[in-house]
């Protein structure tokens, strides 16, 4: 079975290069526009990761991360944002990973699949 | 101490102390005529000169809300000195607060606004006098990451407590909830440590901890989880409350039953008792409207107002009727032939004439009718009143006699 990742990334043009990319991976890729549509897409979708950007409208990223935590205590979660500052933030401690963005996503897919086998071992 | 943050858990139901607790937490329960349970903790911390404080609500609160922002409302906010209430809000995740711990990782955005050095985590549900002081210089001595503080008992009561294990520079080896066979202290097979509920942390390792323990099958309570699973990685100490003891005689109570509350009260009109609020240095604050003082009248042939080895708070008239061994919290009324003994009066409660009251609790506002007994017939008591199995009385709030 495909591992579904979830995308959730308000600027359209990443979003299309992520999905590209993962589902070259060999991935099924959901799409979320902001931390809301995140929150139902994890309950309809039943993603395997969540690549969570964090300045978004509607609801941000780290608002997001602890309302899925609330709802899914374990899936892995990278926060994926242009900003490094907000490592600083204690709620990004929660993410399992925390990368900034850049459009070569070699450093990103190779998280992914740490993560994916981290969880099958668990 | 500008580097501490003080959190206290404030939310208990304190379910053991029903009736008391049917409209208000257990910190807002009334205690020593004039005080709320709370205001013991509160009281230590400002003593201790802590001065960040808040107090994390959730259940029954207002009663709870409303004495700190009256009572407690007395430190300077450009000094960046607060007692504030945070009511579980929801913040972080739609869902009440699961454990102690989970009531702290909640209000991580708290600790991030905050940013102390340490986190002071405090249960407002306890009575004891404690200079925080000590325990924090032991903590930054010793390099610890969470130093849990710690009051040695008879092994006998290990089922009611958190039972601590130390080497022999009181490092943590061995922490359990309740256990039936404890570790005794080396040294005293009598004694066991056992934890106060209050527990000193680094900040960024209670964050990370308390992440982890969010991100994991767990019932979030510091007790049973975050302990244990720092004890062998992290430098958990426990810290001995006769070192930070300022009463002085290792008085600490959880008053988590009717009995242990009747106790611990009637303690406070013994000749000397264990617990003193009378130490200038160690003052123990609470919010007191301005009420007139105390009086008794009368003075005829059997009809004389007394009050005999007995707390009376303002505003308590007594009237021709006498009382013992009892305290009486403000604007309790007693009227002319009544006879009050081994009782606790709480607020505004008025005694009729004739009526007969003895080991028994009156909860707020309640009105004994002229001629009533209390306490001296409990298979009668039984049917409307709480009766404990020692034979305390518990009148609840808002009945109608």
């Amino acid at each position: 079975m495909k591992k579904k990742i979830l995308v959730v990334e308000d600027e359209e043009g990443l979003r299309f290069l992520y999905e590209e990319e993962l589902k070259a991976e060999g991935y099924e890729v959901l799409i979320a526009r902001n931390g809301r549509e995140a929150i139902e897409q994890l309950e309809k979708g039943k993603p395997d990761l969540i690549i969570l950007d964090i300045v978004m409208p509607v609801m941000n990223g780290m608002e997001a991360l602890g309302r899925i935590v609330g709802k899914d205590r374990k899936i892995p979660i990278i926060l994926n944002s242009s900003y490094p500052g907000y490592r600083q933030d204690f709620m990004s401690w929660a993410a399992d990973a925390y990368l900034t963005k850049s459009i070569d996503l070699g450093e990103l897919k190779d998280k992914v699949r740490e993560l994916l086998e981290k969880g099958r071992a668990r | 101490m500008k580097n501490v943050l003080a959190m206290v858990l404030a939310g208990g139901r304190g379910e053991r102390l029903y009736p008391l607790t049917r409209d208000r937490a257990k910190p807002a329960v009334p205690f020593g005529a004039i005080y709320r349970i709370i205001d013991f903790t509160l009281s230590n911390c400002l003593n201790s000169d802590i001065r960040r404080i808040y107090a994390l609500t959730q259940y029954k609160s207002i009663s709870l809300e409303r004495h700190i922002q009256l009572g407690w409302n007395i430190l300077s906010a450009p000094l960046g000195e607060f007692v504030g209430v945070i009511s579980a809000q929801q913040r972080i995740n739609e869902q009440w607060y699961q454990g102690t711990a989970d009531a702290i990782y909640q209000n991580i955005y708290t600790l991030q606004e905050e940013r102390p050095d340490l986190v002071l985590i405090l249960s407002g549900d306890h009575i004891y006098k404690m200079d925080y002081r000590k325990m924090i210089a032991f903590h930054l001595e010793g390099g610890a990451d969470l130093t849990v503080a710690a009051i040695r008992m008879d092994r006998k009561y290990s089922r009611e407590f958190g039972v601590i294990e130390v080497d022999r520079d009181w490092r943590i080896i061995g922490f359990e909830e309740k256990p039936a066979t404890p570790k005794t202290i080396p040294g005293d097979p009598e004694g066991i440590l056992a934890s106060m509920g209050v527990y000193l942390f680094k900040t960024e390792i209670l964050v990370k901890r308390l992440i982890e323990d969010a991100r994991s099958d767990s019932t979030h309570d510091f007790g049973n989880d975050i302990i244990p699973t720092m004890i062998g990685k992290d430098r958990v100490f426990a810290f001995d409350f006769r070192q930070g003891d300022r009463g002085g005689r290792g008085y600490w109570r959880d008053v988590g039953t009717i009995d242990a509350y009747f106790d611990a009260n009637m303690d406070l009109v013994s000749v000397t008792p264990q617990l003193n609020l009378y130490d200038p240095q160690w003052p123990i604050l609470t919010y007191q409207p301005t009420y007139p003082p105390a009086k008794t009248v009368l003075a005829e042939e059997g009809r004389v107002g007394t009050a005999i080895n007995s707390i009376i708070s303002n505003g308590c008239i007594i009237s021709g009727g006498s009382v013992k061994r009892s305290i009486l919290s403000p604007k309790v009324m007693v009227h002319s032939y009544a006879e009050i003994e081994d009782s606790i009066l709480l607020e505004a409660v008025d005694i009729g004439r004739y009526a007969k009251i003895r080991s028994t609790i009156i909860d707020k506002g309640v009105r004994i009718p002229e001629g009533l007994e209390i306490g001296y017939d409990l298979d009668q008591d039984g049917k409307r009143f709480t009766v404990t199995g020692s034979g305390i009385v518990v009148v609840p709030k808002w009945i109608k006699l």
